[in-house]
């Protein structure tokens, strides 16, 4: 597993990070990443009900995609900081914990799936009222693998 | 009966034991508790950030939050129903947690703000629908909304801390 040999790789090559330990810094970042999943996860599932055509249907669904793209973004942004600092207080620790593995594989999962397959989904059609096709069960795996991801990620600290 | 004394009874009845002590019930609901807001917490976010001209401008705003809302009320049953039974599973705990109070009353006021907002701003909606930037008392409610929301987060985060 590439995943797992790069994490191997990190957690040994950087030491803990002890402030990320200190009592009340923890907890503070970790509320900053779950609003950062509520950012990011509440808007893939905005445009994934879309694909789905179970909301919003007489958008667009580009023009939709192209309204939430900044916020996906910035969710991706506060993800990619929170985490890694997360994960800074005891890299070795992490590792070994199945539930951290998972929620890695997971995650690069759905983010190439959002970039690839769901970027095509969302780039047409430009007619709001046009048949959905293929386009609903590629929503319907991108939820999947969000949740998968959710709920990993939830294992991590045993809740 | 005063409240602790009701807290002290629900703890005590079988259904309270077992959502204490079965090894499902309690890491199952808070799963789906936090899935819930997960999933839905954008919703509400992102339909403040429209009321606030921030996000999706180009689309009405009465189609942003007409579309949502069916959404938002299921998001907000489940998130009561699990939340009951959360509470149900350690009744004594949660009574004598002010975190827990707080993010009640809090829950109470984005209640009122959505009441005030759906009463009054909200029923001239057709004069301001398609606009970017929607009047003051309605960007008011949606700034309202988005603070309240990130302190019931706060608030519930910090239940379990207390």
């Amino acid at each position: 597993m590439i995943v797992l040999t790069l994490l191997q790789a990190v957690s040994g090559a950087i030491p803990k990070n002890p402030i990320a330990r200190w009592e009340w810094v923890f907890p503070v970042v970790e509320t900053l990443h779950i609003f950062g999943f509520t950012m990011l996860v509440g808007a893939v599932t905005i445009l994934d009900l879309r694909l789905l055509g179970a909301t919003l249907r007489r958008i667009p669904i580009p023009q939709l995609a192209k309204d939430l793209s900044p916020w996906i973004w910035a969710g991706i942004v506060v993800q990619f900081i929170t985490g890694p600092y997360l994960f800074s207080g005891d890299p070795h620790e992490y590792i070994q914990i199945a539930a951290f593995r998972n929620k890695m594989l997971f995650l690069l999962l759905a983010l190439i799936y959002h970039f690839t397959v769901i970027r095509k989904a969302v780039a047409a059609p430009a007619d709001a009222s046009a048949p959905l096709g293929w386009r609903r069960p590629a929503a319907f795996v991108s939820l999947g693998l969000w949740f998968c991801v959710l709920l990993s990620g939830m294992w991590i600290g045993n809740l | 009966m005063s409240p602790a004394n009701f807290c002290d009874w629900l703890s005590k009845t079988s259904f309270s034991i077992w959502l204490r002590e079965a090894p499902y019930p309690f890491p199952v609901l808070l799963i789906i508790h936090l899935l819930t807001i997960a999933f839905f917490g954008g919703m509400v976010l992102l339909g403040d950030l429209r009321l606030l001209g921030r996000a999706m401008q180009d689309i009405p705003v009465s189609q942003v939050l007409g579309q949502f809302r069916p959404w938002k009320w299921t998001a907000f049953g489940i998130l009561v129903v699990t939340g009951v039974l959360l509470s149900i599973s350690d009744p004594v705990e949660y009574c004598g947690n002010i975190m827990f109070w707080i993010s009640l009353l809090l829950l109470l006021l984005v209640g009122v703000n959505a009441l005030a907002f759906r009463l009054g701003v909200y029923r001239s909606i057709a004069e301001w629908d398609q606009a970017e930037i929607a009047p003051p008392r309605a960007r008011m409610a949606g700034r309202i909304s988005l603070g309240l929301w990130i302190l019931v987060v706060l608030a519930g985060r910090a239940t379990a801390f207390f």
